[in-house]
């Protein structure tokens, strides 16, 4: 197993070491639960340590190895060249299955320490411990991986002095220095609550307790996962050419599915927060959620669904099939175990309440996941059966997506002036009534203006109706409470809500008002296009160390020249599309050069794509980002963690800003 | 159970929230929609009509890709035939996939046909669509039913002493 070279030696070493103390941890934490050691408990903490400290070692070692150079290793024969720039050196660890499980194995153990350091006070507590034990576990899986089926440190061919570099599409674009981090960030985040979920169910403190002590990393994990998703549809958007953002690839749906169930918990969370209700639903769905990534890493990088996302295949599958089957009989198993005390005691009053709402969401959300996985999934069951080979693509999903995302914009107006319990006609007549109209003009502007379809009207409509509703639960608390109205996780959720209606109305208009064309342009003459012009200015040729090409200077509107390009890597031999990218407030102008272009010809063919509301996609994103962060603070009037959750509501002014005191707007 | 009221607005503001002003809101909002959805987009380009013909068919020699997603040449010179038959102007979308289909293999549609197996995928979502009404149905009406649940005298007599040792304590 060993290499026999220094950075091999050296990278296997101290991936013993962190299995090692991985293991010991995960030992001595059971045997000091099961003695009631408090002192060896407390011990926990240099064992997460350790393990930190080993799994920052290893990828430290794999980043050396990489800007050295060393072809020694067969990871880095395999994506590392000595003509690749230094940036896409750092991020070459990430390009391919090996480096990609370090990535995921750093971050699974800084979060770890993160746990071990922010309860060692309470290392002694079972919850904790538990927990604790939990993620030494999933941390041995991990370690195990990098040392057997994703061996990043394994020996390369003797001789070999170069490589080709990371894939060309993972080497033209600063994106892929921030997109994989973030998204495992939430990706991997998503241990955590699941460990305290499964802590609580061995210990059968299944109360409110353990989701308080989580809500932030359950929150945080969340919304790096949503960055992470959107920076990918950036990058997709960037880089590959076809001026998309999501192209439903089973690698973007392994990143949706975890994304909807933690969506429908990080709300049914505040169900059982505030009710004591809902808990194996809130159970299942971390379960899922935890399970779906690595349900989702098996079906990408395990090479039985093939996706331009992909860029490895290997034998790690079986390994992750087992590990997802073994999360879900052992969960399911102790909710089943623990079902007596699952049972809680409140009812859900009426559908119109904000418990109801969340409910409605939940199923929503739960469905949808379903929809994506089976999609997902469906050409691997009809070969199983069949024997036979089907693909399912964006024309299902997008046919599919659409009423739920339409069900789902209804919902997030309506929920946020529902008040806990039951809401009269009256009160939704009056608090609906202005949010209503913001639908209205939402969807006759965009009329006034040409837009078309019934569909993407009505989204426009139900966005401005949510967009409402938010605003208005916003003005109501800024009002009452000034700048401090935006914190808290009922207020920055309205913020996360108005950027995820800014997202979801961007996302209609540039799918379904995206107009292109093929133009052949001439030096010196100028063409319109969808209200623009384009006038060629030269096609030139260019040669770096790893790739030569051509691409053509288009002056747009008499302003600006933009420069899409055909790049080819000499290593892979492949040519890859770089279009040139004109973002505007109203329209994105996304230009792409075809194919048969030479350096100093005075024509070109230019694929011109108009994409409305485009830049809105970013700005919506940024503001979720903003959002999640507001909620991740406490609201002015916030519960005491230790407070019983659960216990019935006392008679009094409700705490929730627009059911205290709702107020005509 | 506590149920919470609309507190007493505005006068004017009171006036618009009446039914009325929510039947004027419907009626623009079925006029908007009317309106959106039988105006006439114009003519599709050529290029609209090959973008979304080549959105449904695979890229044969890629990962995952649609012929209007990938560069590929394989892609390429699929997007040239359609387009060839587009400028024909007799071919159908349909009859344009079909084509393809034919001559590049059965595996190029990325839409499962609605019929034998395949039409499992369609019709699985509405069935999960159909089961979610359904639950959230039955669970509304059990918690309904036991919220509705009169309490006895038992019940009663806990909640007296609970509020008299309350009293006194006060």
């Amino acid at each position: 197993m060993l290499g026999a070279t220094v950075n091999g030696t050296l990278g296997h070493s101290v991936l013993l070491v962190g299995l090692i103390c991985a293991t010991f941890g995960a030992l001595a934490t059971v045997y000091g639960i099961r003695t009631g050691d408090s002192r060896l408990l407390r011990t926990t903490q240099r064992y997460a340590f350790g393990v930190a400290l080993a799994g920052v070692a290893a990828f430290g070692v794999m980043e050396r190895a990489l800007v050295d150079r060393d072809f020694t290793l067969a990871y880095v024969q395999q994506v590392g060249s000595a003509d690749t720039p230094f940036l896409f050196n750092i991020t070459a660890i990430w390009s391919a299955l090996e480096g990609s499980i370090l990535l995921w194995l750093l971050i699974l153990v800084g979060y770890t320490a993160v746990i071990a350091r922010r309860f060692r006070k309470r290392l002694a507590d079972p919850l904790v411990a538990w927990a604790l034990v939990v993620m030494f576990v999933v941390c041995i899986f991990f370690f195990v991986l990098t040392l057997g089926p994703a061996d990043a440190f394994r020996a390369g061919a003797i001789g070999v002095t170069k490589g080709t570099g990371p894939n060309p599409l993972l080497q033209n674009h600063i994106l892929v220095l921030f997109h994989p981090p973030i998204l495992y960030l939430g990706y991997v985040g998503m241990t955590v609550p699941f460990a305290f979920a499964i802590a609580a169910l061995i210990t059968g403190r299944v109360g409110e307790r353990w989701l308080t002590e989580t809500r932030r990393f359950a929150l945080f994990a969340w919304g790096f996962l949503t960055i992470g998703i959107l920076l990918g549809g950036w990058w997709s958007y960037e880089v590959l050419g076809w001026s998309g953002v999501w192209g439903w690839d089973p690698v973007e749906n392994a990143s949706l599915l975890p994304w909807l169930t933690g969506t429908a918990y990080i709300h049914s969370v505040l169900v059982q927060e505030r009710r004591g209700m809902l808990r194996v639903w809130n159970l299942t769905l971390l379960v899922s959620t935890f399970a779906l990534t690595i349900l989702g890493t098996f079906l990408t990088r395990s090479g039985v669904i093939k996706s331009v996302h992909a860029f490895s295949n290997g034998t790690i599958g079986p390994y992750l099939l087992s590990f997802f089957g073994i999360v879900a009989v052992v969960s399911l198993g102790l909710i089943a175990w623990r079902g007596d005390r699952l049972r809680s005691p409140g009812a859900i009053d009426s559908p119109m309440s904000r418990e109801g709402a969340f409910l409605a969401n939940n199923v929503l959300f739960t469905v949808f996941a379903f929809v994506v996985l089976l999609g997902t999934v469906f050409p691997l069951i009809v070969e199983a059966l069949q024997n036979r080979t089907i693909k399912v693509g964006s024309p299902y999903f997008e046919s599919m997506v659409v009423p739920f995302g339409l069900v789902l914009l209804f919902l997030m107006a309506v929920a946020p002036v529902l008040p806990w319990r039951k809401a009269s006609t009256e009160l939704l007549r009056d608090r609906l009534f202005w949010p209503a109209w913001v639908g209205v003009i939402a969807m006759v502007v965009p009329l006034v203006f040409g837009a078309t379809g019934f569909a993407a009207l009505l989204a426009f409509g139900l966005g401005g109706f949510a967009a409402g509703a938010a605003s208005r639960q916003l003005i109501l608390a800024t009002r009452r409470q000034g700048l401090r109205g935006l914190v808290g996780r009922a207020n920055g959720g309205m913020v996360v809500h108005i950027g995820v209606i800014i997202v979801a109305v961007a996302l209609v208009a540039s799918t379904t008002y995206t107009h292109s064309s093929v133009i052949e342009l001439t030096v010196g003459k100028q063409a319109s296009y969808g209200g623009h012009t384009f006038e060629l200015v030269a096609v030139e040729g260019f040669t770096t160390a790893r790739s030569n090409g051509v691409r053509a200077k288009v002056r747009v509107d008499n302003a600006k020249d933009y420069s899409p390009a055909i790049t080819t890597y000499t290593a892979f031999g492949s040519n890859v599309p770089t279009p040139s990218v004109r973002n505007g407030v109203l329209d994105d102008i996304y230009l792409t050069i075809e194919p048969g272009a030479a350096p100093g010809d005075k024509t070109a063919t230019i694929k011109v794509f108009i994409k409305p509301l485009v830049v809105w996609l970013w700005i919506g994103g940024l503001l979720m980002v903003v959002g999640t962060g507001l909620s991740g603070f406490p609201g002015k009037r916030r519960r005491r963690p230790t407070d019983p959750t659960s216990a019935p509501i006392p008679i009094g002014p409700d705490p929730d800003p627009v059911s205290e005191e709702p107020v005509s707007v | 159970m506590s149920t919470a009221t609309a507190p007493a607005p505005a006068p004017l503001n009171r006036k618009l929230k009446r039914w009325p002003g929510w039947v004027v809101l419907l009626g623009v909002v079925i006029v908007a929609l009317l309106i959106g959805s039988t105006r006439s987009t114009g003519p599709l380009t050529d290029e609209d009509r090959l973008d979304g013909i080549a959105q449904h068919i695979a890229c044969p020699e890629c990962e995952g890709e649609s012929v209007y997603e990938s560069q590929s040449p394989a892609a390429q010179n699929i997007r040239i035939q359609i387009k060839s038959l587009i400028s024909q102007g007799t071919f159908s979308d349909d009859q344009i996939i079909a084509y393809v289909e034919t001559n590049f293999g059965t595996k190029t549609q990325l839409v499962p046909k609605a019929t034998g197996f395949d039409a499992v995928v369609w019709a699985l979502p509405v069935f999960a669509g159909v089961c979610a009404i359904a639950g959230l149905t039955v669970a509304f009406r059990r918690w309904r039913s036991a919220a509705d649940t009169v309490p006895t005298e038992a019940d009663r007599a806990i909640v007296d002493a609970a509020l008299a040792e309350q009293d006194d304590e006060h």
